[in-house]
């Protein structure tokens, strides 16, 4: 626990937080416009909509939903929300090389698994913070936006409850990536580079190669299979209602807690046998 | 803990392809200040490292006080170190610094301000650690060591940096602790400084235990090396008589001659029965510079 405590201190002894936080809340009000100016569009003229394929028509119209778009609402800025928290956990291991504080660190705790646990535990905290500050934002916003727009916000039902949630979970699992992130790539700047490169290409990489894929062996179910892709599972989660072609909300969960606990277990073993200095 | 003797046993570490440290044992006794002599690449930092189970080693182990660092339940309030490479957050405060490490170690928070006053950085208390001058941060990072109050202090190369004052100051600072009955282990490249500071010395070439010991006895197993300087008028005859005394002797470049082999009465002696007139006899012990170079001689160099 004191090391948590330490973590924490060393946190808010310098910038990175609130430069952080800051980059979030700008992004979390662009997102919030975007998604505005969707949910308008399509709650007021769902048939208004160029039609495409029968599939795609089928998806617009699921997200014409209410409870949909006040999902999308209430969930606002996650995607670079997300990449906020994983840059944080990042900066959190990053900057003991960086800075050349790690002999100090593990000088004073030489039980390092103590060290990265503690550090997964400073990261989950933090993305647990940003996912608060956030919401807090987004539910009046939302319930403002609604009110004036004439619609019902369906605060309270369950698959507003249940996006919220998981998007908390998201928030905190993204902190644990940030930190397995940086144990493997010990260059805060190659680190960071590398985590925002992966996170914003690789998310539309993976969603063209499996259309693609879908397309070349005309297999449905080939699409449901993005779900392994750890950006694309976490958008899954915050659905408010189910997308036609889309695996259920918990299966996202269950990938990202995966991918949680393998980049969690292989950071504490690298760090338990490398060498400092 | 109460013993702070520091024991190393057949220490090892290959890298893929040095042997940066060779089987090294040597120990370290409380209330001295023990000088860790090696060339450049010799293995000091690797060892103080692995010490402080920084490093795994390949094969050996080190206890302090009879544990090994690892086992040490609060390993601050025994051990205190400061090492190469061992820095703070450029963008934080040196108090804040201190204060991290502190919370980090479950060590009381004004233990900090204690700490920086004992190395005189108070003034600079609160400006971040990019400001700082090379002194202050090897100051920052003994205030760090001294942190949990420690019997034992492990240091590398604490002088780099620092202004002749600041040498003085670490000096009598280590000094003094010492003096505490605390255990002082400290790696140097300034062997001058070191003849001042140190009462034990180890010194280790190409991951190799050379010699270990007091400083004395250290520079006593290399007394053959003292030699004499003469000067005189007439150095053909002194030096005939001392040929046949088993003495060598050599031109010392300036008109002096350098005779090893017999020590400076019998030099004395020898002129005088020889009736030989003497301008200037000093004794010329090697200073710690010397033993060193002759010790690693061979064995230096960049591996
Ligand atoms: N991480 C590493 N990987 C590979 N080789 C290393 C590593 N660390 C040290 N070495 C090698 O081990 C040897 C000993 O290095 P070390 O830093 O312990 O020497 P040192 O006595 O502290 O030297 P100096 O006086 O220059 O500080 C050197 O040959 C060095 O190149
Ligand atoms: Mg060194």
């Amino acid at each position: 626990m004191r090391l948590v405590r330490a973590e924490l201190l060393k946190i808010r002894t310098t910038n990175a937080w609130w430069l952080f936080g800051l980059g979030a809340l700008v992004m979390l009000a662009l997102a919030f416009l975007v998604n505005a100016v969707n949910a308008i569009q399509l709650l007021n003229n769902p048939e208004d909509v160029p039609a495409m394929s029968p599939e795609q028509a089928e998806q617009v119209r699921a997200q014409a939903d209410v409870v949909f778009q006040a999902a999308n609402l209430y969930t606002s800025g996650q995607f670079f929300g997300l990449l906020f928290v994983m840059l944080l956990g990042i900066v959190v291991v990053t900057n003991e090389f960086y800075h050349q504080t790690a002999t100090t660190t593990f000088l004073a705790t030489p039980r390092r698994t103590a060290v990265v646990l503690a550090k997964l535990v400073t990261a989950a905290l933090f993305g647990a913070v940003f996912w608060l500050v956030t919401t807090a934002l987004t539910i009046p916003s939302t319930m403002i936006f609604f009110a004036v727009k004439d619609f019902d916000n369906h605060f309270g039902d369950w698959e507003i409850t249940r996006a919220l949630l998981l998007n908390l979970l998201a928030y905190v699992l993204w902190g644990i990536f940030g930190v397995g992130f940086g144990v493997l790539i010990r260059s805060q700047i190659g680190a960071t580079i590398t985590a925002v490169v992966l996170y914003l290409l690789g998310t539309t990489a993976a969603s063209i190669i499996f259309t693609l894929l879908r397309v070349w062996l005309d297999a449905e179910w080939i699409s449901e299979l993005q779900v392994i892709v750890p950006s694309i599972a976490s958008q899954l989660m915050i659905t408010g209602t189910e997308l036609p072609g889309s695996p259920p909300q918990w299966v996202g969960a269950a990938v990202l807690i995966g991918y949680a606990v393998v980049t969690g277990t292989i950071g504490t073993l690298i760090v338990r046998r490398r060498d400092i200095g | 803990m109460s013993d702070g003797q520091i024991v190393v046993s057949g220490l090892t570490k290959h890298y893929r392809n040095v042997r940066a440290v060779d089987n090294l044992s040597f120990t370290v006794e409380p209330g001295r200040v023990t000088g860790f002599l090696g060339p450049n690449g010799a293995g000091k930092t690797t060892t103080l490292r692995m010490i402080l189970n920084l490093v795994t080693p390949t094969a050996g182990a080190a206890t302090i006080g009879g544990q090994r660092y690892a086992d040490l339940a609060e390993p601050l309030r025994h051990v205190g170190a400061v090492l190469e490479a061992s820095s703070a957050h450029k963008g934080r405060t040196g108090l804040n610094h201190l204060r991290v490490v502190a919370a980090g170690a479950g060590l009381p928070r004004q233990r900090a301000d204690e700490v920086l006053a004992m190395v005189g950085l108070t003034p600079a208390a609160k400006r971040k650690f990019k400001g700082y001058s090379l002194g202050m941060r090897q100051r920052l990072g003994i205030a760090t060591a001294m942190l949990g109050d420690p019997k034992v202090l492990i240091l590398d190369e604490p002088a780099n940096g620092l202004d002749p004052e600041g040498i003085r100051w670490m000096r009598d600072f280590l000094k003094s602790l010492a003096a505490q009955g605390r255990t002082v282990l400290v790696s140097s490249h300034l062997l001058s400084e070191m003849q001042l500071l140190a009462d034990d010395l180890v010194i280790i070439a190409a991951g190799q235990l050379i010699t270990q010991g007091p400083v004395d006895e250290v520079m006593g197993s290399m007394s053959g090396n003292t030699q004499v300087r003469v000067r005189t008028p007439q150095a053909e005859a002194l030096t005939g008589v001392l040929a046949a005394q088993q003495a060598t002797v050599t031109p010392g470049g300036d008109g002096a001659l350098l005779v090893t082999g017999v020590d400076a009465p019998t030099v004395g002696r020898a002129a005088l029965t020889a009736g030989v007139e003497l301008h200037e006899l000093t004794t010329e012990r090697p200073d710690l510079e010397r033993v060193f170079l002759d010790l690693t001689a061979g064995k230096a160099g960049i591996r």
